[in-house]
């Protein structure tokens, strides 16, 4: 009780100490500001900094104000922490460096620390409640950014790993009703399933009768990739298209007779155009040289 | 034709639509066979009647039978024993049994258990069906 009362008083009196000196703290912070994501940086324009650094002390004397300075779970407190996970995003947006943003908050608490010197008036005691807020509140709210960075990070990751699902099965109905996949490099389980779940939504939604997978740029397929690949081409015929696997390679050949694959129930054909050759005849499509 | 738990619709030269709902218990897989078997003899009897009145000779017509799959997201081995059993029974009558609308997720699911070719055939829709002329 005694200790919330003395960080009640230290929170009052660092408040006044900042309305006091609002201007030169403002002034002081701003600079920084401009130096670290202004001018060259162009990350933030200066009139943008200005509304920063007075939102930021607007919320901080919000926050000393407020009945308990030291509850992490206050309004107040939140629109703080709000605050800083803002200012992060706007600046990793645009290309900022976390390691500047994290300078930038240290400098403010410096800045705050140094306008105790100015205090005449404040005693060892109330030096040191104000300090061990300080640090405390400034901690929290670089754990804001590094929380705002990570997010930043984590949506980047998920967009490129979409982006990476889409060029990893590039199917296209190549005619009404027949698709090619073809598939280059390497084939591993997850792969096979993001193929595998891309190609049987994608029958669904064309309602494709034929589909012809090309393996001519795998590299090297081992037995539990076989095994789905085999999965995969059941899963079409399941379906109701038929599957044409094209394009496989003497290497390709020679592992999926030693690993005993029985291929007596799948349509193969040596290359993509053969493939696709096939797919017509089954659909009753005649494709011919224009008479002369 | 009133089986519970399905609807059997007769759609035209001597193919039928089964269309199974919520309520199909395929625990009760015996009854549900006899029914079945039971409606489709009835319809090809009805027809035989109905072609030697008009020609004076008897023709019969097998049948096509499709399973409607296109509310069954997921087809366990529970599900796909019970296709097969239906396939295979109706096949003793000269009905063939195609599997039509079957979700990715139920053919993702189907193609990591079976290892042997199902008792039915399968096909994008009817028109897929009648288009490749299998």
């Amino acid at each position: 009780m005694a200790q919330q009362k003395k960080s009640e008083a230290a929170g009052y009196k660092l408040a006044e100490l900042l309305k006091l000196q609002v201007g030169s703290i403002s002034g002081t912070i701003e600079r920084e500001g401009l130096t670290l994501f202004g001018g060259s940086n162009n990350l933030l324009g200066s009139d943008e900094i200005n509304d920063f650094c007075i939102e930021f002390l607007q919320l901080l004397v919000a926050l000393l104000e407020s009945r308990d300075p030291h509850d992490d779970a206050s309004p107040q407190f939140h629109a703080l922490e709000m605050y800083f996970n803002n200012l992060s995003k706007q600046i990793l947006v645009r290309g900022g460096r976390v390691e500047d943003l994290v300078r930038y908050i240290q400098f403010m608490q410096r800045t705050l620390i140094d306008a105790l010197d100015h205090d005449k008036q404040c005693t060892v005691g109330d030096a040191r409640a104000m300090l061990l807020f300080l640090s405390g509140l400034f901690n929290e709210l670089i754990l804001a950014v590094f929380q705002a960075y990570l997010d930043e990070k984590e949506r980047t990751v998920n967009a490129q790993e979409a982006e990476l699902r889409e060029t990893a099965t590039p199917i296209t109905e190549i005619w009404d009703g027949v698709l090619t996949l073809p598939i280059i490099g390497t084939l591993d389980s997850n792969r096979t399933m993001l193929v595998m779940e891309a190609l049987l939504n994608r029958i669904a939604k064309e309602h494709a009768s034929a589909v012809v997978i090309d393996l001519t740029g795998v590299k090297n397929i081992d037995s539990q990739v076989s095994h789905h690949l085999i999965q995969m081409v059941r899963a079409v015929q399941l379906m109701g298209s038929d599957a044409i696997i094209t394009g496989i390679r003497p290497d390709i050949a020679r592992a999926l007779i030693s690993l005993n694959i029985d291929l007596s129930n799948i349509t193969t054909r040596a290359s993509l155009s053969d493939g696709l050759k096939e797919a017509f005849l089954r659909m009753g499509i005649q494709v011919s040289h224009k008479a002369a | 034709m009133s089986i519970p738990g399905l609807h059997l619709t007769r759609i035209g030269n001597g193919d039928f639509l089964l269309e199974a709902t919520r309520s199909l218990n395929i625990r009760d897989q015996d009854r549900l066979l006899e029914g079945i078997t039971a409606c489709l003899l009835q319809a090809q009897a009805y027809d035989s009647a109905r072609a030697s009145a008009r020609s004076g000779s008897e023709s019969f017509r097998a049948s096509c039978l499709y399973y409607d799959l296109s509310e069954q997201a997921l087809i366990d081995p529970v599900y796909y024993a019970w296709l097969n059993a239906l396939a295979r029974t109706i096949q003793a009558i000269n009905v063939k049994m195609v599997c039509i609308h079957i979700q990715p997720t139920a053919a993702f699911a189907m193609a990591q258990f079976i290892r042997e070719k199902p008792a039915f055939e399968t096909a994008i829709d009817i028109f897929g069906w009648q288009k490749t002329g299998r």
